[in-house]
């Protein structure tokens, strides 16, 4: 580290200190012991009350259903950033099919092939987990759907990609897949039209219970949608991300150095 | 007070953070850490609106409805933080991680055609 740095990061820290310092002694730094009303109103209703989600995961009930069209809005970026990815790293399918016969590398040692053989299995389940309980416990299809796509990422290294797509999980499966997903959200968002509600509506048109389990109405479709939807975007990035660069550079015509 | 002080310190630190990660996305040439500077200031920005739901009390408890009954129903509601920013997190982050992926493939691809991620030397190169 050259002194500078070193110089600086001193000041850093001892602004951070002083101003921190100055604005407890005036009682400036804005903190709260209350909840402002718009929370209070989402902690009241999210099971009980009568805008209720019927479910006790509050951060679930306004990500799905109080602020529903938000998560809609914010689903289509994730799709159209996804979709941008792919296309800037777009191949054709000649050049693909020739990858993989050429591309078919032993992968890493036996120790790590069987222990990610082993944590794979446990991935999927934990994530699964995750994403079911969603309405429940902390979690949810995101979280869900992020973890399962580390299941991809370590089978990529440890074996190679010419496995994973062996296996058949190939990115344009994997697009499949998403796309159904997302239409799967689209779908059980436009049913309460069907029966006279909003678009997006939860209660009363979902049940809130299905054979005596919780299952908060449409949270848990839902849930298990947008899993299966950011599983399969990730999978398809980071396939591409796996695809090796001589392969690219002969594509874009750039000389190998 | 040492309450108070400790969190304005935290408060001031994400500020500073955020400061210094805006430092790097207007100075540093490189753009691996221009995008390195965007995720901490996405992310100082996200913990900073986690921040604004915190309450300053003890015991204090997340948005999940400890049990399926009325009775817990006010214990609850004085201890357990605001929701709302936490859901609104949630979003964010899933976002800034596939605008992250977009950037990070722009900048490969960068790489590939100019063989730098200077953008000095790109601008040179495209003036040619």
């Amino acid at each position: 580290m050259k002194k500078i740095h070193a110089v600086a990061a001193g000041i850093i820290v001892l602004a951070v200190v002083i101003l921190s310092l100055v604005l407890t002694t005036f009682n400036l730094v804005p903190s709260t012991t209350g909840v402002r009303s718009l929370g209070k109103f989402f902690l009241e209703n999210s099971y009980f009350g009568e805008y209720s989600a019927k479910s006790p995961e509050v951060v679930t009930s306004i990500l799905w259903d109080y602020r529903g069209l938000d998560t809609i809005y914010e689903t289509s970026v994730f799709f159209l950033a996804i979709i941008s990815s792919l296309a800037l790293y777009r191949l054709g399918n000649s050049i693909e099919v020739e990858n993989n016969s050429e591309t078919t590398g032993s992968g890493l040692s036996f120790i790590v092939k069987g222990v990610v053989k082993l944590v794979s299995v446990m991935i999927i389940a934990v994530s699964a987990s995750i994403a079911l309980h969603g309405h429940l416990t902390p979690g949810g299809g995101f979280q869900g759907g992020s973890a399962l796509a580390v299941v991809p990422l370590l089978v990529l290294v440890a074996f190679s990609k010419f496995a994973l797509e062996k296996l058949g999980y190939t990115k344009d499966r994997a697009m499949i897949v998403r796309s159904l997903s997302l239409v799967g959200i689209a779908i059980v968002a436009v049913i309460p039209l069907l029966f006279g509600g909003y678009i997006m509506q939860n209660q009363p048109i979902f049940p809130a219970r299905i054979g005596g389990q919780l299952t908060s109405g449409s949270l848990i479709l839902y849930n298990i949608f947008e899993y299966l939807a950011v599983a399969a975007g990730f999978t398809a990035v980071f396939l591409l991300l796996a695809t090796p660069e001589k392969i690219f550079k002969k594509l874009l015509g750039v000389k190998d150095e | 007070m040492i309450a108070e002080f400790l969190w304005s310190i935290v408060i001031i630190s994400i500020v500073g953070a955020i400061l210094i990660s805006l430092y790097g996305i207007a100075r540093r040439p490189s753009l691996v850490k221009k995008l390195i500077a965007l995720t901490i200031l996405t992310d100082s920005a996200n913990v900073l609106a986690i921040m604004i739901g915190y309450r300053l009390i003890y015991p204090i408890a997340p948005p999940v409805l400890p049990k399926l009954s009325e009775e817990g129903l006010a214990e609850f509601l004085a201890t357990a933080v605001d929701p709302l920013p936490q859901a609104l997190v949630i979003t964010a982050v899933v976002i800034g991680m596939a605008v992250n992926i977009l950037i990070a493939f722009a900048i490969i691809q960068i790489y590939r055609i100019y063989g730098t991620t200077d953008i000095r030397k790109i601008a040179k190169v495209i003036k040619k």
